[in-house]
């Protein structure tokens, strides 16, 4: 980094809050997308929004690209700094700043942590819904970056439908407000926009979540099925009668018996085809006939048995399998790939089959742990990329898997994002015109490109970023 | 020259392009525009082809759909061309296994409705209830519009397919119920007026109808108690009627009732419907409504032109007072408590009623919107209100961004300029 711009970011922030130093940059180097790779300038630690306005008009008159980074469990290298850009961490801001109980909204620092939330408004009564599988860690302005899913997307949506305002720097260093506490739009759904931007449009500062209450009875069961095809068929058949469970996750054989081998045992049937761990939620007497229209549609698909967890330590014992099971995977091999896909829910049964079969063919160890409800797939590979003959077979494995998706209507990703991941594959799913309209957004907020570059869109077919004059864009020199 | 003969070398292309039946000439003044020509292209390759065209000629339209919503934003006095999107009609899909379907933006929601209903045998139905019988699917998502079952027409939006001013057709989101693959486009589209491309069609998430459905009325003073009342149960719908608007439901229903109201909505698995219909059972003054359709009624009542209309959002500890500064400002008051959403009517004439009563209701809504921390749109006024005031709140702020989008995604400004926030 020039030491000018450095020098300007130690004023800013204060010297012990900018590293520089390579040791400390290695952490930097890569999300939780462990095999894409680079290394930031300089890692950037503001306390407040005043200091993130300074970064970015500073990085700005230098020319150098910055990139707003949570906890960095991000899947998708979203949080990468490119092209030697400097990485502002937002780990400092992370101050849950109000809780209104009876609005039922709350206002928080981008590197509030996910489940601190929950647990903070539990005592009211309330909780916030989004809970990717990495909520113990992820932050909830990195969760606003890929509009964040998880199991319980089903009932309650994406991080989307549960943020009501942003406060955010743009790209030029203007601090703007977006929405308002009471979730009403005025003129262009700004706060749609940005949610699930993957950081490319601003810095959000502060983000007003909208508060669930905890339902008043909860119930999960577990299904075991022989064949993981039974498993995707009962999920169809509830999905078709209407009934919308709080989650509907699927654990297949091969993460059941990486599950059962490991601290994260849950007591599942590792003779199983796959389980099936729904969840219900609501008013006591809606609960208890959707646990029994639950256990008929297993019943009716073939199901060897159908448990309702008795008490809460069952509860979690059930969801243990699903919850540990990346973590469970770690004993397999020292790399995990966590793909993503989403594919209507009618074609479950036939794309797991197909992916299977991506896997076998490659020589690969491919299990699925899975949000069925919503058709998104985590098709799993443990890998060791030292090998890198089987690296290569991960990344054409993956690409097929991509390729099967979209082809029965899917998508390439349900809630990990683009990122540097996906970029490439961005044409299998949209046209050169589908891809124009979304840079005119980026173009609208960021006419310079200097906000998290290299993301999102292809460098191979499309090149506007890396060819920006092409199209009168007004580049950022990008080292 | 007259208005036809303003656009009539446009008006040879577009019948080229779209054939002569699809393109007429006229001589009508809407919305503060002198249009010489309706055009309504089919969807696809002559949508984009009008749109090309309009481009070239630097010609600015007014976009319309089922025109409830007309009054709805600022007038369009540049535009020289109407046009309608009623032909706007690619195949329909209803995908009832996966309970999503693509619906035609030109179509009207209440055949929309009736199609979903056919042929998924009554398993789902559309989450989109705008006020009007004949709002179209594209009118409805581009002005947002929200009736009294469905809050946010954005949620129920899985993808959309828009052409934009450019005549460029183009994709976004998709028909899977999850996707971050990209930006939200759709988010930006929904309640965009029309301004930066034209909906063609959109894959929507239908919901399940309900097994059970339910509705009762208490009475309850106000807006705030109301909400303390819809939390403790589970209705699909609640909404406060303020005095004069429970009146009017009244006289609708045959009876004579006095005083504000609570309307709920009990609705989905019959065990809990029931169960909640109990608990109301044993609130004081509470009543079942067994005659007629009260949530058809209040969609209906959004719907009729009332003169001026404001909507005011509010946090749901600000409702009780925002309610009182808005019928203070002499407006009738209909409140959703749980989406901190009131409306607020006024009996307008033009002519008739005079510029103090604009003031009145557009500084109550101010206050309203200030002390609710939240906002207001003025949804229905005349046009020559609209002409010089502004529709949207405080849009400044925001401005900037409103119109760098604009101008990407309409450079030539041919797509209702003027008509959104800032006149943007």
């Amino acid at each position: 980094m020039a030491p000018a711009l450095e020098d300007e970011l130690r004023q800013v922030v204060g010297s012990s809050h900018v590293l520089s130093r390579p040791e400390e940059l290695l952490v930097y180097e890569a999300d939780g997308l462990t095999h894409h790779s680079a290394t930031p300038r300089a890692v950037v630690l503001p306390a407040d929004k005043t200091e993130v306005v300074q970064i970015v008009k500073r990085c700005r008159a230098h020319g150098v690209p910055f990139v707003p980074r949570g906890a960095g469990t991000g899947l998708s290298g979203g949080a990468l700094a490119l092209d030697g850009g400097v990485v502002i961490e937002c780990a400092r801001m992370n101050r849950i700043l109000r809780i209104d109980p009876e609005d039922r909204i709350a206002v928080v620092q981008p590197g509030v942590v996910n489940a601190d939330l929950s647990k903070r408004v539990a005592p009211h009564g309330l909780f916030y819904a989004p809970d990717p599988s990495s909520q113990q860690a992820c932050t909830l302005g990195g969760n606003v970056a890929e509009n964040s899913g998880g199991p319980h997307t089903l009932k309650y949506g994406t991080t989307t439908n549960h943020v009501l305002a942003l406060e955010l720097v743009l790209p030029d260093g203007k601090l703007v407000q977006l929405g308002s506490a009471t979730g009403m739009t005025v003129g262009y759904d700004l706060v749609g926009a940005v949610v699930g931007s993957e950081g490319t449009l601003g810095v959000v500062t502060e983000a007003t979540m909208r508060l669930s209450p905890i339902p008043e009875r909860v119930e999960t069961l577990l299904g075991i099925f022989g064949e993981v095809v039974s498993a995707c068929r009962a999920v169809g058949r509830m999905i078709r009668s209407g009934l919308v469970p709080a989650a509907l996750e699927i654990v297949d054989r091969r993460t059941i018996e990486a599950v059962e081998a490991s601290v994260y045992a849950a007591g599942l049937p590792t003779d199983a085809g796959a389980v099936l761990i729904v969840e219900v939620d609501g008013p006591a007497p809606a609960v208890a006939r959707q646990v029994e229209r639950v256990r008929e549609h297993c019943v009716a698909e073939g199901a060897d048995q159908v448990q309702v967890a008795r008490d809460e330590a069952e509860r979690q014992r059930f969801w243990r399998a699903r919850k540990g099971a990346f973590g469970a995977m770690g004993r397999l091999a020292p790399d995990l790939y966590v793909h993503d896909a989403v594919v209507p829910r009618r074609k479950l049964p036939e794309i797991l089959e197909s992916i299977c079969e991506i896997g076998d063919r490659h020589g690969l160890r491919l299990s699925n742990v899975f949000h069925a409800g919503d058709g998104n797939l985590h098709p799993n590979i443990s890998f060791d990329r030292r090998d890198a003959d089987e690296m290569a077979r991960v990344l054409a494995a993956g690409e097929e898997i991509l390729r099967t998706c979209v082809e029965a209507g899917g998508v390439i990703s349900g809630e990990h994002g683009i990122g540097t991941e996906k970029r490439d594959f961005m044409g299998l799913l949209y046209s050169e015109a589908d891809l124009e309209a979304m840079k005119k957004l980026r173009a609208a907020f960021d006419p310079t490109l200097v906000c998290n570059p290299g993301k999102l869109f292809p460098t191979t077919r499309f090149c506007v970023e890396a060819n920006p004059k092409a199209r009168g864009y007004d580049q950022v020199p990008l080292g | 020259m007259s208005a036809a003969a303003d656009v009539g070398s446009l008006a040879e292309g577009l019948r080229r392009e779209l054939g002569a039946p699809a393109v007429e000439e006229i001589e009508l003044d809407l919305e503060g525009a002198r249009l010489g020509l309706r055009i309504a292209p089919g969807p696809g390759e002559a949508l984009g082809a009008a749109l090309r065209l309009l481009g070239e000629a630097a010609t600015p339209a007014l976009v319309r759909g089922g025109g409830t919503r007309s009054a709805f934003g600022h007038p369009v006095p540049r535009a020289r061309v109407l046009l309608e999107t009623r032909a706007l009609l690619p195949p329909t899909v209803v995908d009832d296994e996966d309970g999503i379907a693509y619906l035609p933006a030109g179509a009207a929601l209440c055949d929309l409705r009736e199609h979903v209903r056919k042929v998924s045998e009554g398993r789902w139905e559309i989450p989109l209830d705008p006020p009007g019988d004949s709002s179209t699917l594209g009118g409805c998502l581009a002005a947002a519009a929200a009736g009294p079952l469905h809050a946010a027409p954005r949620d129920a939006v899985l993808g959309l397919d828009v052409t934009l001013a450019s005549g460029e057709p183009t994709r976004c989101g998709g028909r899977v119920v999850k996707n971050v693959a990209g930006y939200d486009l759709a988010k930006l589209y929904v309640g965009s007026l029309g301004t930066l491309g034209v909906i063609e069609g959109a894959w929507l998430r239908l919901q399940p109808a309900p097994e059970a459905r339910e509705v009762w009325w208490a009475p309850v003073d106000d807006p705030r108690q109301a909400l303390a009342a819809a939390r403790a149960a589970s209705t699909r719908v609640a909404a406060w009627l303020s005095r004069e608007v429970a009146a009017e439901l009244g006289a609708e229903l045959g009876e004579n009732r006095a005083g504000p109201a609570l309307l709920v909505e009990l609705a989905g698995d019959a065990p809990a419907v029931e169960a909640e219909a109990r608990a109301w059972a044993g609130r004081a003054g509470a009543q079942r409504l067994e005659q007629g359709d009260p949530m058809a009624w209040l969609r209906a009542r959004q719907g009729r032109p009332r003169g001026l209309r404001v909507r005011v959002a509010s946090l749901a500890s600000a409702l009780a007072e925002v309610a009182r500064i808005l019928e203070e400002h002499g407006a009738q008051v209909l409140a959703y408590p749980a989406r901190g959403e009131l409306h607020a009517d006024v009996d307008f004439s033009p002519g008739v009623s005079g510029d103090a009563t604009v003031e009145r209701i557009l500084r109550g809504a101010r206050l309203a919107a200030r002390a609710g921390q939240g906002d207001f749109v003025v949804e229905d006024a005349p046009l020559a209100i609209r002409e010089v005031r502004e529709m949207f709140g405080d849009p400044e702020p925001r401005l900037a961004l409103f119109r760098a989008l604009k101008a990407q995604y309409d450079p030539r400004g041919i797509l209702n300029p003027g008509r959104q926030a800032g006149r943007v």
